[in-house]
């Protein structure tokens, strides 16, 4: 499938004609040349080049699944400087809150008969609960929705975990697992290097720590999610060095899933009076290198609720191939000042896929597609959805 | 000249809008006659069109003339069931003589009901007075304003709660092949100009038969709807196919008239990498390669061929912005457009005029921000004649000399020159004489009347349209020049709009920009297309690939969000419009996108572009690009 000579006569234009011809061949490219493509204000340029890759691996198929989101308690003892969502105690302060594993199990639950397949469960870092509330939320919800992938705690609460309860990571992701959680969230990445870390999220685990515990699921068999926080104070070759960290964990251990690019959103946090919220241009660009440079990974992902329908359906255009799912009760994002819907529907999703000339295709938390949406009947694939 | 044609309409108050314009027309000849009458006579050929009752339609062999209709959305005041007790218990209803529309109507509504009475043919007078006991009556036309009874019916209501849609009573028809393209423009002018004078009417009606002027204009203006839209379709084929389906009518399909002068166009084989490669080094596209392109082309291979042409023009890497405050004087209009959400009819709660005081503090705060233009556009308000606009040019001019003041879309143009009988040209020069300075491309929505009929039937033609930036140019005004995408077109009708600004432009030269965005359609009557933001830059791609002699290209942040209008700067567009200081119309239908100067910048030099400040003629302002 050769380039068009368009996307050609432009590369070659922008002197970027050596990379074109690494990603063609299918080598890899360097830290600088991914620094180059940030640099080169040509974004239809760059976006043909990824787009190239993601027809390539894909074709038109744009992925997406059915899922809910489950905040169990906004109580953080972190104090992340880009953070809306966390309160420091659910005592006092009217808006800090903290759910009982009723409560949080009957949220859950109640989205049964909207055809949902996956769970995402992410919370604060609150200092007064047990581990057995977790273990005990993961457990009761998997006896009461066997059928439900549980995509849970992010690196770092694992860290949390292991750190409050004095267990290893491998202890705390074994007994996570035994109560039923299938996979990890790729939440907490930030921005790995150092200088950053330092300056936005000083208390959080540290970027070994991070890449420490998805190794550890990976090696458990367990796939995990990535993602890096952008747009803030961070310079460009710090994202391709978060980018190459992640590239190189994946060679060793091929368990990450997707890669998820989050734009930081500014509003309500300590950053954001600083920072304005990156642009679109900014998160097109983003993730149409993050095709290109990722070259070990399956899918790179826009997570519409951050981006708005508007840009997450033009990045399909750029290298994406991954929009999220229909995302029921999102919290993080919208305290943070996102304006996009709270939900999508699924009929949504495909008109804004189909709108940009791809294919619905509704996948499983393991990317195992469970139907394409091409207008063609065909037998649903093999997972634990459809068994 | 041939002989005027003859148009038979019925007296009713509601009918009048559509031929009071036609009293002096020196192409169609008015005969008013009983409803009943009006078919028979077009039956019989003894006259060319009719204002006829759709339930007439099915024994005729007739074309329906496009856009115009009478109709209502809810009640209807005129079209009423009458009776003593609930018609749960009816067992018989007298019909009025008058209309087989309403005939079926009260059928369809009485067996939605479950209410199955034996049907009995009788003068209304005759009916209402028997409408005892399980009796109940029809009543319809000015009768049913002043109907007193225990059970009043409105089965304009009923229709509407049956099925969610308006219920179409009458429209003009026409003997096959009598109507010209021309004639339904005319039938389309007098429309516009009835509903412009609906006070009037109303008073005159009351003085001719009695009772409130107030109330039969309320009832001109918020009951009636005069409009024959997608979605008026809708209705009026519901009506036909449930009437069918009982067996109340025969079927029957729907024949317009411009179904006939339709004209299809054989495509030339071209192929895709030609049109491509032609569009990228600039040549010109024809309308078979543009509409290849408008239907296949990917997304980046647009984008990338029209920023080989934005380069090639604008190679300076600069893009510009104005500060520039959007005004609308007025929401007042008789337009009734379907796919607009801003306008009130004249009497409504929320209708206004923007006052002196008003329009010095918006202006006042404009310069303030370092804005140097004014774009001021309104409704089409029946009321104002250009005396009016003369006055408040002037007195802008005289306040804030430095401002430029870019006013009034064709279509108001248009709208001055009716109400005040003055030619185009006359108009033009008055309006410049008082301080007009450049005039703003909106109200072009689609320019091909195929569309134009169907979304705006009482919006000027294209060739009207076109008519007043030839006139504005060649007095030597700049203008711009729009596209409003995605309220169900097809490429052939965008490729034809764009390909007739080209053709004004190579004789003109009077474009200085051009714009497109995507329908807004929360709170307005008319279902999107694809507005999509991946059809949004496909079509400004293909805009700037096919207008190759318009200089500029404005990206749409207000529509499609910042992040978007970046990616076109890369496919296309060299400009980012104006700052937002205030905005109206598209802000009705839903949209909330702001950005002061600095966050216009913020994304311009983010997407690695200079800004510069410009004017409405694109020269930079205000120091070099930063």
């Amino acid at each position: 499938m050769p380039l068009s000579p368009l996307a050609n006569r432009a590369l070659e234009r922008d002197g970027l004609g050596p990379i074109r011809d690494k990603v063609l061949a299918g080598e890899r490219l360097s830290d600088a040349e991914a620094v180059r493509l940030l640099e080169t204000a040509d974004l239809a340029a760059v976006g043909a080049l990824a787009n190239h890759v993601r027809e390539k691996r894909h074709g038109d198929l744009t992925f997406y699944n059915r899922n809910v989101h489950l905040n169990p308690t906004n109580v953080c003892v972190a104090n992340c400087k880009f953070c809306s969502f966390a309160r420091p105690d659910d005592k006092h302060a009217s808006e800090g809150y903290t759910m009982s594993l009723d409560e949080a199990v009957g949220k859950v639950v109640s989205k049964r008969p909207l055809g949902i397949t996956e769970v995402h469960i992410v919370s604060g870092l609150h200092p007064d609960l047990p581990f057995e509330y977790y273990t005990e939320l993961l457990s009761r919800i998997r006896k009461a929705w066997p059928e439900l992938y549980i995509k849970a705690f992010t690196a770092i609460e694992i860290h949390f975990f292991a750190e409050k309860f004095g267990k290893s990571y491998e202890q705390v992701l074994r007994e996570l697992r035994a109560a039923g959680m299938d996979t990890m969230p790729g939440g907490g990445a930030e921005i790995f290097h150092p200088r950053v870390r330092r300056k936005i999220c000083d208390e959080k685990a540290t970027a070994d720590q991070w890449i420490e515990i998805h190794r550890t699921a990976h090696r458990l068999g367990m796939k995990t999610n990535s993602t890096m926080l952008y747009g803030h104070i961070e310079r460009l070759e710090e994202r391709v060095d978060h980018m190459r960290r992640l590239r190189e964990l994946q060679d060793e251990t091929g368990g990450f899933q997707v890669f998820i690019p989050l734009a930081f959103h500014p509003e309500h946090n300590m950053i954001g009076k600083a920072f304005p919220k990156p642009t679109g241009y900014d998160a097109l660009r983003t993730l149409a290198v993050a095709r290109l440079y990722l070259d070990n990974f399956d899918h790179v992902k826009a997570y519409w609720v951050s981006l708005g329908e508007r840009l997450a359906q033009t990045s399909l255009a750029f290298g994406v191939d991954d929009v999220d799912g229909t995302v029921l009760e999102e919290r993080i994002y919208h305290m943070a000042g996102a304006s996009t819907p709270q939900a999508l529907s699924e009929k949504t999703l495909h008109e804004l896929i189909r709108a940009a000339g791809r294919i619905p295709a509704e996948r499983d938390s393991l990317y195992h597609v469970l139907k394409v949406h091409d207008g063609r009947p065909q037998a649903a694939a093999e997972s634990r959805v459809s068994a | 000249m041939t002989a005027r044609l003859k148009a038979a309409a019925v007296s009713f108050l509601n009918a009048r809008p559509l031929w009071a314009g036609l009293e002096r027309s020196e192409r169609i000849e008015l005969v008013l006659a009983e409803p009943s009458r009006c078919a028979q006579l077009l039956e019989a050929g003894e006259v060319d069109m009719a204002l006829v009752s759709v339930g007439a339609l099915p024994g005729v062999d007739c074309e329906i003339v496009p856009g115009i209709a009478i109709g209502a959305d809810g009640p209807v005041q005129t079209v009423v069931l009458a009776g003593e007790q609930s018609p749960a218990i009816w067992d018989e209803v007298f019909l009025d003589t008058a209309s087989r529309t309403s005939h079926v109507l009260t059928k369809l509504v009485l067996d939605d009901m479950g209410v199955h009475p034996k049907f009995t043919l009788l003068p209304a007078e005759d009916g209402l007075a028997r409408a005892k006991g399980t009796k109940g009556a029809l009543v319809i036309g000015d009768r049913g304003f002043g109907v007193r009874a225990n059970h009043v019916i409105d089965l304009g209501r009923e229709w509407t709660r049956m099925t969610g849609l308006p219920m179409i009573f009458a429209l003009w028809a026409a003997r096959p092949g009598r109507v010209t393209p021309e004639d339904v423009q005319e039938l389309t002018r007098a429309a516009q100009h009835g509903l412009g004078i609906r006070t009037e009417l109303a008073q005159a009606f009351a003085r001719e038969k009695g009772g409130d002027a107030e109330k039969y204009r309320r009832y001109l203006t918020q009951r009636i709807r005069y409009g024959l839209g997608p979605y008026e379709l809708q209705g009026l084929e519901a009506f036909l196919e449930r009437a069918a389906a009982k067996g109340f009518l025969p079927p029957m399909k729907l024949r317009f008239v411009d179904d006939v002068v339709k004209s299809h166009r054989t495509r030339r084989r071209v192929s895709l990498d030609t049109a491509l490669q032609k569009g990228a080094e600039g040549e010109r596209l024809d309308a078979d390669e543009a509409e290849l392109l408008d239907e296949k082309a990917p997304l980046l291979e647009l984008g990338l061929a029209a920023d080989l042409r934005r380069r090639a023009l604008h190679p300076e890497g600069v893009v510009t912005y104005i500060v520039s405050r959007n005004v609308n004087y007025t929401n007042v209009c008789t337009t009734a457009c379907h796919f607009c959400a801003f306008y009130r009819p004249r009497g409504h709660a929320e209708a206004y005029v923007l006052g002196r005081e008003e329009l010095t503090q918006k202006i006042d705060e404009t310069v303030a921000l370092g804005g140097i233009e004014v774009l001021l556009q309104g409704g089409l308000h029946p009321d104002l004649g250009i005396e009016w606009y003369e006055d408040l040019f002037r007195w802008m001019k005289s306040r804030w000399p430095q401002v430029n003041l870019h006013a009034l879309s064709p279509e108001e143009i248009w709208h001055i020159a009716r109400t005040s009988q003055l030619e185009l040209g006359a108009t033009i020069d008055r309006l410049v004489a008082a301080g007009l300075d450049s005039i703003p491309g909106g109200g072009a929505e689609v320019l091909d009347d195929e569309v134009r009929r169907r979304i705006a039937p009482l919006k000027c033609s294209t060739d009207e349209w076109l008519e007043v930036m030839r006139a504005a140019h060649r007095k030597g005004l700049k203008s711009t020049a729009t596209l409003m995408f995605g309220v169900g077109e097809e490429p052939r009708h965008r490729v034809a709009h764009l390909t007739r600004l080209r053709e004004l432009q190579d004789e003109t030269r009077g474009f200085t920009a051009f714009i497109c965005w995507p329908f807004q359609s929360a709170h307005t009557r008319l279902e999107a297309s694809d507005t999509s933001a991946h059809a949004y830059l496909r079509t400004n791609a293909l805009s700037r690939l096919v207008l190759d002699n318009v200089p500029n290209l404005q990206a749409s942040w207000v529509t499609m969000g910042g992040g978007v209008a970046q990616a076109s700067l890369h496919m296309g567009s060299n400009d980012f419009g104006s700052v937002m200081i205030e905005e109206n119309v598209v802000s009705a239908a839903g949209t909330t996108f702001q950005m002061d100067s600095e966050e216009v910048e913020r994304h311009i030099r983010d997407a690695g572009f200079r800004a510069a400040r410009r004017n409405m003629r694109y020269q930079l302002v205000g120091g070099a690009a930063a």
